[in-house]
């Protein structure tokens, strides 16, 4: 009797503390942001590395001091941060391969979509990509859109659609450390043979051609990556 | 009885209660307070002591877990594998997010406790010279430290008296002085210190000297000059960098380039230090000669300028022995064989037939060192009668700093195999298998059982992937098989890096007065000719650089030349390390060895980014200071 007392108190002050208590008293993110950093030239989207590569800084108003947010573009040139708060922020990209635009304000409510449009450092043009043999040969011109000098090209092979310059299991580069003449044409190759430990014969891989210009922090421009069965 | 206890225990309570007189203004009998400290010369001894032990010197026991964490398990993990020096047998990794190991509040609590001593000084029971030693002791050890700050973090706050807290936070915050400013700080303390140490010590004479102030000048100036000529290498940008708390104007490093060779001229002007056994009249004398400067540094006074003593097994000793030992000589160690030095490295030392250019291990007969592909039966490889034959011709230095494929170490043949080439033309690598050919049984890995050999099998970790074994640095007597067991000195400063220091200022300075030129051509081959050269080679940044790397290899030196000279992130791109795999040829009667020049195995390729040539600092939440850039 004396035992199943105490026990009915027991459930009763448990039962009363715990509805007392709330999981969290905030709600969860609300709001998302997404959108695409467009060539303003071309209206193509501009090519990215998936690691290491262009980040926007986004910084919620409101709080002082705050701790800025870094979104990381994708691949394709598209980005999206689906766990935002409603609220109104500061936006610039900050490491990047295209020039520099100006910091916007902008409310983000609900799904917010907020292109970049921008003049990349530099343009791949007439890019081809095919086997030779047992060489895969990239032909291509680059335009370059800021004085500064293009500090190396590069050809980069990788079995991830993902290949950039810092994923990649194969690649050929050329230092070129000069500005370069828009009719100017590279041409870039890989040795297959050369190359069999790592680039397996009878398999597709992912070839893209990059191209770095010298300034600081700046990051690869790249051409979309080219599927070829090797 | 009752009432007998009960008056016992009042009294006993009364006696006790009023017995104490003011508790909480008792002195702890087991502390001194600073007074008393710093009231005797033993006193002030003991709390430099204190000092030394706090000092950041990156010896054996400093690595991915702080300084002084000989007894830490590191799994073998040593600064040089974070680089292209060498690998360890199971884990690829480069770097935990920069500066080979973030130190920040030791470093503060460090210079808190040097500024303490520096404003004691003044009314230390000393006489005047004693006062200028401990003075110039103290600038010595603050330079230092400041030093480790700067190569990581780029400017920090430049704190130079003991912050007494009022109440008001915001007092205490000091602000990022900017990279030159502390490097400028840096070398001025190393003036006042080479001014006021002595020149030599009879007693502890492990402490610093005018000499070893004027080395931590040609080391420290180096760097700074370094990343003023090669800062456009990795530039970053960002507030740190318009604020100049990162980075130096490529205009200052002549001047700092000068720097450096005015200090190292001071140690070889000196003419206390030369090197240890300079003229071997073998190429085994050399061998020799090099190997036993590192087991015992203090029987080369006239090489090491700064040494640092590890003393008690287990308390204050190192643990290079426990993880470094090849297999077969861990002397029941349960994880040796950590250090795999790389192919890059044994590659570059020179030949003596061929001197003044890195000799490759040639592998094939068409000489295609390029080719890391693996081994390809269509190849016609060099045959040789044994698995170190291949070495034969390289500077003695290889063979004192690796252990190579079949060579002697503590009276075992150290055996290192990848595999083996059937006679049909199979070939079994990297598996382990036997054969028996012609009668005679032939493994794999070179012998049955895992004891046995030191290589290449996945054994518990402790086989090289590389195809070489570590040696420098190792006793060749059996240390027990305990962290912390190891009790060799190391040497902080010797002479050969300062003559190195010397030349790498001169040539990229491009610095001719005092002949310098001739005398920059001369250190380089007089450390050659230690090693066993008989030519002489001419002075050039690859040669130079190339006698840095091998003179100094395993000495914790060029985690930092890769970082100041910015070829970090261009050596480590994506990079996966090599490795020289030697094969029993079972094709060829008698058998002969054949070596694949191959990608190493279960190596993660590694990339150190643009950010981690500064560390992030810490709490900037907190001390309200500039963050470095892209963190």
């Amino acid at each position: 009797m004396k035992i199943r007392k105490i026990y009915l108190a027991v459930m009763i002050i448990t039962t009363v503390l715990l509805a007392s208590c709330e999981l969290d008293n905030y709600d969860g993110p609300n709001a998302e942001l997404s959108g695409s950093i467009i060539d303003i030239g071309t209206k193509e989207l501009v090519q990215q590395d998936i690691i290491r590569g262009t980040t926007l800084k986004i910084i919620e108003h409101g709080y002082d001091p705050v701790s800025p947010q870094y979104l990381r573009a994708t691949n394709n040139g598209t980005y999206a941060d689906k766990m935002l708060f409603a609220n109104t922020y500061t936006i610039q990209p900050d490491q990047r391969n295209f020039v520099q635009i100006p910091e916007q304000v902008i409310k983000i409510t609900g799904k917010t979509v907020l292109d970049f449009l921008v003049v990349p450092y530099i343009r791949v043009k007439d890019l081809s990509i095919v086997k030779n043999g047992t060489k895969v040969k990239a032909t291509f011109k680059l335009q370059q859109n800021v004085p500064n000098n293009v500090t190396k090209i590069g050809l980069y092979a990788s079995s991830e659609p993902i290949v950039g310059e810092p994923i990649r299991t194969v690649a050929t580069e050329l230092d070129v450390n000069t500005v370069v003449d828009e009719n100017q044409v590279f041409v870039l190759e890989i040795d297959l043979a050369a190359n069999s430990s790592l680039l397996k014969p009878g398999k597709p891989y992912f070839f893209r051609v990059g191209a770095l210009i010298n300034l600081p922090e700046a990051k690869f421009n790249y051409a979309a990556a080219v599927k070829l069965d090797i | 009885m009752r009432t007998i206890k009960n008056i016992v225990m009042f009294i006993g309570i009364v006696c006790f209660v009023f017995g104490c007189k003011n508790v909480l203004d008792l002195k702890p009998l087991d502390k001194l307070d600073s007074k008393t400290l710093f009231s005797s010369p033993e006193g002030i001894k003991v709390y430099m002591a204190n000092l030394y032990s706090q000092l950041p010197i990156e010896d054996f026991a400093f690595g991915r877990n702080g300084f002084n964490s000989a007894n830490i398990n590191t799994i073998g993990i040593a600064p040089a594998t974070q680089t292209d020096e060498a690998a360890n047998s199971e884990y690829s990794h480069l770097v935990d997010g920069g500066g080979n190991y973030p130190w920040w509040d030791q470093g503060y609590k460090l210079i808190r406790d040097v500024n303490l001593l520096i404003e004691t000084i003044p009314t230390l029971n000393l006489n005047e010279k004693d006062k200028s030693e401990i003075a110039g002791e103290a600038a010595f050890i603050r330079a230092y430290t400041y030093f480790a700050l700067v190569k990581r973090y780029g400017g920090v706050p430049l704190i130079t008296n003991t912050q007494k807290y009022n109440g008001e936070v915001e007092s205490l915050k000091v602000p990022r002085s900017t990279e030159k400013e502390i490097w400028d700080f840096v070398l001025d303390e190393c003036d006042l210190a080479a001014e006021n140490l002595p020149e030599t010590r009879t007693t502890d004479k492990r402490r610093a000297t005018k000499w070893g102030a004027y080395a931590l000048k040609s080391r420290a100036a180096l760097h700074a000059a370094s990343i003023a000529k090669y800062w456009s290498k990795a530039p970053l940008s960002g507030t740190a960098v318009t604020q100049k708390l990162v980075g130096i104007d490529a205009a200052e490093a002549d001047s700092y380039y000068q720097e450096c060779i005015k200090a190292s001229e001071a140690i070889m002007n000196s003419g206390q230090f030369s090197l240890y056994k300079p003229s071997p009249a073998t190429v085994a004398e050399a061998i020799e000669n090099y190997r036993a400067l590192f087991e015992n540094p203090n029987a080369a006074p006239e090489e090491a300028i700064f040494v640092k003593g590890f003393t008690n097994p287990g308390s204050s000793g190192h643990s290079t022995d426990f993880w470094f030992n090849p297999n077969q000589t861990s002397d029941g160690s349960p994880h040796p064989g950590r250090m795999n030095p790389t192919l890059a490295l044994v590659d570059l030392y020179e030949s003596y037939s061929n001197p003044g250019v890195s000799a490759p291990v040639v592998t094939t007969n068409d000489g295609n060192v390029n080719d890391y592909n693996g081994f390809d039966k269509n190849k016609s490889y060099k045959t040789f009668n044994t698995p170190y034959d291949i070495f034969k011709d390289k500077d003695a230095r290889l063979w004192a700093t690796a252990i190579l494929p079949g060579t002697e170490w503590k009276g075992k043949t150290i055996i290192i195999q990848g595999g083996y080439i059937q006679p049909d033309g199979t070939a079994k690598i990297e598996t382990d298998e036997s054969i028996v050919v012609n009668g005679i049984k032939y493994y794999t890995y070179g012998a049955a059982e895992w004891p046995q050999y030191s290589g290449f099998a996945v054994q518990a970790g402790n086989m090289t992937r590389t195809g070489f074994s570590f040696k420098k640095f190792l006793s060749k007597n059996a240390v027990p098989p305990n962290l912390g067991a190891s009790t060799n000195d190391w040497m902080d400063f010797r002479y050969a890096e300062i003559l190195l220091n010397y030349a790498e200022a001169v040539i990229e300075s491009n610095y001719t007065a005092d002949n310098a030129q001739l005398k920059a051509a001369d250190a380089i081959n007089v450390i050659r000719r230690r090693a066993g050269h008989k030519q002489n080679i001419p002075l050039s940044l690859t040669n130079v650089l190339r006698e840095r790397r091998v003179e100094l290899a395993f000495e914790n030196k060029r985690y930092w030349d890769l970082v100041r000279r910015r070829d970090y992130h261009v050596l480590f791109n994506n990079t996966v390390r090599k490795a020289l795999v030697p094969l029993l040829d079972l094709r060829e009667n008698p058998v002969k060895y054949i070596f694949v020049r191959r990608n190493l195995s279960r190596e993660a390729p590694l990339t150190f980014p643009v950010n981690f040539y500064y560390v992030s600092i810490p709490g900037i939440g907190a001390n309200g200071l500039v963050q470095n850039p892209q963190y």
